[in-house]
């Protein structure tokens, strides 16, 4: 009798066991910095960051003047006061503190952004935000001249013909960036490297025409060691 | 008595569980089912695309080398082109490694190219000389071996019950293998093919001979690392630099385009800032520097950031340099500067300038593409004279400036009259060949607050 009454709370304790493991699946939810990537921004909405001008941004600073986070010229360029009063104003409302006025930023100073700058919808900004995104997964750890490196990468296969000839195709093209594959890409970019694109698409190419790149602590595939070394930049190793 | 009761709980709870479990997992497992399947959908039209785009090139390049008129020919060769490029743009989609397709890339945006150009010596009148044919009939036979290395691709796959998508998720090892082996094995095979073609002799981007150009602007012997760092320090002047810290080079340094020393620099002033320079080794010219310090307040304006920069070029040897656009982007402005020759602007000599608006210290300087272009030229006459020049213009292009100048055509050099003006009240540059009149080529102008961008 006794041996089956412990048989039964043996029992019990593995039902317990069982149900807690598999409760993690449901309502667990992998709380990394993964997940709490905007995936909305990965079709480049109308953002306003550090360097952004116009009325968009005359907009912004004013309703920040009004609610006193800025105390400056509404002057139509994102500086670092606005820069700085976008982050206080984040902070306060419990937005992710990034500074930059994004979709849910622009809602929360109740304010709809204009889908494009230009009257002729010509400009760079999506080239831009894409390549700080790029360059935001790949290198962010690096110091700046790694990242206008890796950019500069970027665009150095948009002119190769052994490469897609858009900076999305060559960001896209599968098994190319790991950051690609394994979503980091759809982090928000920081302001180093929204810098690090711009000063790449004028043309800064620390690597001489890199066509690829490498971290040798972390490069799984031999191929790329069969690649003309060229020049390292931080943790990465450069080649053509 | 009292245990018997309640024995069925613990079964019951414990098989809910189970059911739930499953339930949950056969839904992940659909899920899984289908993006798998919606994935390889989508890799298997990529696959059929290709295949169908590399033989409209096969048929168009065969039906050109047919063709007698030159006007067939450029619609012909317009498809060839338009073909090639998406076979190019749906091969980069698939999930192959890129090592695997080099080549194949290559071959199809060199045929495009290649294509773009006859189009311009067609519309320049000019028939497809002896070797341009032969270098069709070569393109023409190896899309037809790549086609047919794609047909029997598509054979076997067929046979196999391939899954495209199976390349790029996990799969049982077994079914991976033989998959990979039949798909890269055949693209591997293909791109060897590719890569033993003999390269097409012709002027545009994506040539051989523009890819792999070498620098011709630099002079002098080469120089040593430490001839280098005193140079660094002369750059930046007085004792402005406390520490120089070389970059690690592989052994390919001299490979690139401008074989350089690059170094990281310390500069001596307020908060211990980093910059960076590249010096040629041969010449010891220094190629590029910047300091990516953003400045935080605008003091100067752009007027006075340019009188900086020019004084900074004049100070380091590049006179008659003419200031064309600029940037404002970082707290900087970026101007870029073109050399000026008997009235010439030349403009593949560019030279860039950043010039920080706080100070106007100088935050960056490249001089790649003047010295990848730099050389002795002979600026013949013009032929045409100005306003036989502008009444090549469109009527309703209200030029607002005109010159002449220098621009590159591929690895040509042409000279053009530039004219400035607004058309239907956009902006925009045109170049008319000031030797037989022909528009060159267009440039959209965007100006904003900022500065100018060309499209």
């Amino acid at each position: 009798m006794k041996y089956t009454k412990r048989k039964v709370k043996y029992l019990i304790l593995t039902m317990i066991f069982t149900l807690a493991f598999l409760s993690i699946f449901t309502i667990y939810k992998p709380a990394d910095y993964l997940s709490q990537a905007e995936y909305k921004k990965a079709l480049a909405p109308r953002v306003l960051y550090w360097g952004s001008t116009g009325q968009d941004v005359k907009n912004v600073q004013w309703q920040l003047v009004k609610w006193g986070y800025l105390v400056g010229e509404v002057d139509g360029v994102y500086g670092p006061e606005t820069y700085r009063a976008v982050r206080r104003f984040q902070q306060k409302n419990g937005l992710r503190v990034d500074g930059v006025v994004g979709p849910e930023t622009a809602a929360a100073l109740g304010i709809t952004l204009s889908e494009t700058t230009a009257s002729t919808g010509l400009n760079r900004q999506s080239d831009e935000y894409l390549l700080a995104r790029c360059i935001h997964g790949e290198a962010r750890g690096e110091p700046y001249v790694g990242k206008v490196a890796v950019g500069a990468v970027v665009l150095n296969r948009v002119k190769s013909p052994q490469f897609p000839n858009t900076i999305a195709g060559v960001i896209y093209q599968p098994l190319a960036f790991t950051a690609v594959a394994d979503g980091q890409i759809n982090l928000t970019p920081n302001k180093d490297s929204i810098n690090a694109a711009r000063d790449a698409l004028n043309g800064w190419d620390p690597t001489y025409g890199a066509l690829y790149y490498w971290n040798p602590q972390t490069a799984t595939s031999k191929w790329i060691w069969t690649r003309t070394v060229t020049l390292k930049i931080g943790k990465h190793w450069f080649g053509v | 008595m009292e245990r018997r009761r309640g024995w069925w709980i613990a079964p019951s709870i414990l098989g809910l569980a189970l059911i739930l479990s499953l339930a949950w997992g056969y839904r992940e497992y659909q899920l899984r089912k289908d993006l798998e399947i919606t994935l390889d959908n989508y890799y298997q039209r990529t696959f059929f695309d290709i295949k169908k785009h590399v033989e409209n090139v096969q048929t168009n390049i065969s039906k050109a080398m047919a063709a007698n008129s030159s006007e067939r020919n450029i619609l012909l060769l317009s498809e060839i082109m338009n073909e090639a490029y998406f076979a190019q743009d749906k091969l980069a989609q698939m999930p192959i490694p890129q090592s695997d397709i080099a080549n194949t890339q290559k071959f199809l945006n060199q045929a495009a190219d290649y294509s773009y150009y006859l189009i311009q010596t067609h519309l320049e009148g000019e028939p497809l000389t002896k070797e341009q044919r032969g270098q069709l009939a070569s393109l023409r036979d190896n899309s037809a071996k790549f086609n047919q290395e794609l047909a029997n691709l598509q054979s076997e796959l067929a046979k196999q019950n391939f899954t495209i998508g199976s390349l790029s998720n996990r799969q049982t090892a077994r079914v991976k293998e033989g998959n990979e082996n039949v798909f890269q094995t055949t693209l591997v095979n293909i791109d060897k093919n590719m890569g033993d073609i003999p390269r097409l002799i012709y002027d545009g981007p994506f040539a051989d001979e523009m890819v792999n150009r070498k620098a011709v602007g630099l002079t002098g012997e080469n120089i040593s690392r430490e001839e280098a760092e005193r140079k660094v320090r002369e750059f930046f002047g007085g004792n402005r630099v406390s520490n120089i810290q070389a970059f690690e080079e592989g052994e390919d340094i001299e490979k690139v385009r401008i074989p350089s020393y690059t170094f990281s620099v310390s500069l001596d002033n307020r908060d211990n800032q980093q910059a960076y320079i590249g010096v040629s080794r041969k010449g010891g010219h220094v190629v590029w520097m910047r300091n990516p310090r953003t400045a935080t307040e605008e003091r100067l304006s752009i007027d006075q950031a340019l009188e900086r920069a020019q004084r900074f070029l004049e100070e380091k040897g590049f006179d008659n340099m003419e200031v064309n656009y600029h940037q404002k982007y970082n707290g900087g402005v970026l101007f870029n500067f073109a050399l000026t020759e008997e009235d010439v602007t030349i403009y593949p000599d560019l030279v860039k300038v950043k010039v920080a608006l706080d100070n106007g210290e100088i935050i960056g300087f490249d001089a790649t593409a003047y010295y990848t272009s730099h050389q002795e030229r002979d600026i013949p006459e013009p032929t045409l004279s100005l306003e036989e020049a502008r009444a090549k213009l469109r009527d309703g292009f209200e030029v607002n400036s005109e010159r002449l100048a220098i621009i590159p055509k591929g690895k040509k050099e042409i000279l053009c009259y530039e004219f400035k003006g607004t058309y239907m009240g956009d902006e925009f540059i045109i170049y008319v060949n000031a030797d037989n009149g022909r528009e060159e080529d267009i440039l959209q102008l965007v100006i904003d607050e900022n500065g100018t961008l060309t499209f």
